[in-house]
């Protein structure tokens, strides 16, 4: 970035803590949050300038801890590590404030000047945890702020703390622990070369060296220092015979206990005699039995809410375009102008009338959904299932983003620990009907066909990914290793925070989705007035008419569904020249529906076809598509006998 | 790798965390067998070191008490709730078989 030297500040925090949350009431809109762990995967880098000083700010994916497990949190600790920040703000979830201060405790280790954010304050004393954060920073030896970011309380004191710990630059000292761990820990940091290069400090350097991933720490040391390595093994052996387990294990509970402790000591819980009302609330959704009525239900109701207020407003919204085009048609007769103006109106037409009634309740509920922490507890409900299709509990959160978008669905996939998993879901995921579709299915399936019709397609749907998955995981041998996933606390949704995430979402539509949709139906508009639409139509004829029974005219949207499957979909109706009204005139109920199905999966759409290149290699990016077009072929075929 | 003798659990009486609640012992179980809503005291967990990095990193360390919330039907993930932090998760089965629990008469 340009511009004078800022001080870094990173905000770090354990998953779910939060730290979206506050990162955007300070940056702005540029971190997606939700009630669900593991949300940002890609870190955000955002310049800001508070009260005229200016800030070089960074959001990290959230850790559990600075020994990462899944790839997820390897990106967060490389770019802890490689920024060198100026400041920690870490970012801790006060409702479980003793399990969150064993991450701080790791951080204080760095030596870092460092603030600690105390958050969800709000949940905590709902939970009837008092805690007293002088008490605390005093245990700590680092500055507390007691905040709550989701109304953006104690924001400004905590960014007043920040500057002054940038100004005073006080670097926290560790705890120690107990004497039979630290006093072989002192013995490694004093054993470390001069030139050694360390991360942070001696002692964290020799901590890390001997609770790291065995694999990965020893294969680099053993290669350049063998000495050294002997050394660090004679050290571990020693830790770990004193207590008769894995030194990681020893070192994890010196922090634990210590942790705990501090709790303990900064903060009162007032257990209340009655149950507080989420964890009863809890015992119902998540229930074993009425957990999966409560399920079904929700989805359900996510739809036929969608589908009602969206239905009005496309009757009511198609009306003009629909008359505009017949007007154009009647003044202009069909030249090139006609076909211009006319791929103007349908792809601005399409965007409005079609696309935004369905799709701004679709991103509002889901956002609704998310605050909630509905997800997560869906995941739970929904790991038994994965199971049979040979996934865990964990795909389900890119499996729910993918019905939002699945280009960030793959890239979340990351919090996957295993590669296994990582592929199979992947591989899955551009099955999955994202918001683009699901708007689509909406608008035009349960438009002519039905609102019932859509649900089914919507069940198919769901049916094929498990199917698949099923078959996907016959492939390949090694186990699922199986689901630990946080369940966090029910919150009250924040009116204003569902209405950002809203609006961020449709920003992305309408700066990108929609210019597409507008310039592509010009384009189709052209090559009909060029009559260039028939070469495309014959070549593809073969498939389009002949296998699937279908009006030659819509070989040529295919070519725009690698763009954006709701493309084709949409301008359907311009390739076969009618307008919204009179389609079914031209083609039958069953043949749009084998359409939708053919389309739907055909291949994916180009930025997903990029994304699963980038994340997991050519080798699986074409291996989705050629799965993708083999399903479409043979599920639209399998349509056309059965109806 | 490590042979974890289920009676003694080492460490913990150093810490002098959970004396004297030794005597309330009774017999371990997997965490799949344990009661609902009984405070448990987690005495092994077995099963491959990427898993037990992940409990220990999420914050369930061996000699925690926790408390199964609910088990889902079929083959599904149970749910726990440690007693020291507050903090829930969920557990596939496949995990949750290999964490030894011991009921706690009373609360240690």
């Amino acid at each position: 970035m340009a511009g004078p030297d800022a001080p870094t500040v990173i905000f770090i925090g354990q998953p779910n803590c939060g730290k979206s949350t506050l990162f955007n009431s300070i940056a702005g809109l540029k971190a997606e949050t939700s009630n669900f762990p593991g949300t940002t995967v890609k870190h955000t880098h955002s310049r800001v300038s508070i009260e005229g000083r200016l800030l070089d700010i960074i959001d990290l994916p959230g850790t559990y801890s600075l020994c990462p497990s899944d790839p997820a949190e390897k990106t967060a600790l490389s770019h802890l590590f490689s920024e060198k920040p100026d400041l920690i703000i870490n970012v801790v979830d006060a409702s479980v404030l003793g399990r969150s201060l064993e991450f701080t405790l790791e951080l204080i280790e760095l030596g870092w000047p460092m603030v600690v954010a105390l958050n969800m304050m709000d949940l905590a004393e709902k939970k009837g945890i008092k805690i007293d954060p002088g008490k605390l920073a005093s245990l700590l030896g680092v500055p507390v702020v007691p905040i709550i970011a989701s109304r953006g309380r104690g924001v400004k004191e905590l960014l007043d703390e920040a500057f002054k710990a940038l100004e005073h630059a006080g670097r926290p000292g560790p705890r120690t622990w107990s004497r039979d761990v630290e006093s072989r820990v002192e013995e490694l940091a004093g054993l470390l070369p001069q030139e050694f290069p360390l991360v942070a400090n001696r002692r964290f350097t020799a901590v890390k060296m001997i609770e790291a991933d065995r694999l990965f720490c020893d294969t680099m040391l053993g290669d350049l220092e063998p000495v050294l390595k002997a050394e660090v093994d004679r050290i571990r052996l020693g830790i770990e015979s004193g207590r008769s387990a894995p030194a990681y294990e020893i070192i994890s509970a010196e922090r634990h206990h210590q942790a705990l402790k501090i709790a303990e000591e900064s903060s009162r819980v007032e257990r209340g005699r009655k149950v507080p009302w989420d964890r009863k609330v809890d015992d119902v959704i998540m229930h074993p039995f009425y957990g999966y009525v409560i399920l079904a239900a929700v989805f359900m109701a996510f739809f036929f809410l969608i589908f009602k207020i969206g239905n009005p407003l496309e009757t009511l919204l198609l009306k003009p375009f629909t008359s505009l085009d017949q007007d154009l048609g009647r003044r202009l007769g069909s030249n090139v102008l006609f076909h211009l103006a006319d791929g103007l109106v349908q792809g601005i037409g399409g965007g409005v009338a079609i696309v935004l009634p369905y799709f701004v309740p679709l991103l509002f509920f889901m956002a609704f959904l998310e605050d909630l922490g509905y997800l997560a507890r869906a995941g739970f409900l929904l790991d038994a299932f994965m199971h049979h299709i040979g996934l865990h509990g964990k795909s389900v959160g890119p499996f729910i983003l993918g019905f939002g978008c699945n280009v960030p669905a793959i890239v979340s996939t990351r919090i996957l620990e295993s590669r296994r998993d990582r592929i199979i879901t992947s591989l899955l995921i551009p099955f999955i009907p994202c918001s683009a579709r699901t708007t689509v299915i909406l608008a035009l399936v349960a438009f002519y066909l039905g609102p019932w019709t859509a649900l089914g397609f919507y069940a198919l749907n769901i049916l094929l990914v498990a199917v698949l998955g099923r078959v996907l995981s016959l492939f390949t041998k090694a186990p699922s290793p199986g689901l630990i996933l946080e369940i966090p606390t029910l919150k009250r949704p924040s009116f204003k925070n569902i209405l950002k995430k809203t609006y961020f979402q449709l920003r992305s539509f309408l700066a990108f989705a929609w210019p597409l949709l507008i310039a592509g139906s010009v384009f189709l508009s052209l090559l009909q007035a060029f009559h260039v639409d028939r070469t495309i139509n014959a070549a593809l004829s073969p498939l389009i008419a002949g296998a699937l029974g279908l009006p030659r005219e819509l070989g040529v949207t295919l070519v725009f569904g690698f763009l954006r499957k709701e493309l084709s979909l949409i301008m359907m109706l311009q390739a076969l020249g009618t307008g919204q009204q009179g389609l079914l005139t031209v083609i039958t109920k069953e043949q749009l529906l084998i359409f939708t199905v053919f389309v739907s999966f055909f291949i994916p759409c180009l930025s997903t076809f990029a994304m699963l290149w980038k994340e997991l290699g050519r080798k699986v990016a074409f291996l989705s598509a050629g799965l993708s077009v083999s399903i479409a072929i043979l599920l639209a075929w399998l349509i056309r006998i059965v109806v | 790798m490590f042979d974890v003798d289920k009676k003694n659990i080492p460490g913990r009486e150093d810490l002098g965390y959970y004396a004297g609640a030794r005597n309330m012992r009774t017999k371990g179980m997997s965490l799949v067998e344990a009661p609902i809503d009984k405070p448990l005291r987690i005495v092994d967990i077995a099963g491959g070191e990427s898993v037990r990095r992940r409990l220990l990193a999420i914050g369930f360390h061996k000699g925690d008490v926790v408390e199964l919330d609910s088990a889902a039907i079929l083959k599904g993930p149970i749910l726990v709730r440690s007693s020291v932090s507050g903090m829930r998760i969920a557990l596939g089965r496949g995990i949750a078989r290999k964490i030894t629990v011991e009921v706690l008469d009373g609360r240690p």
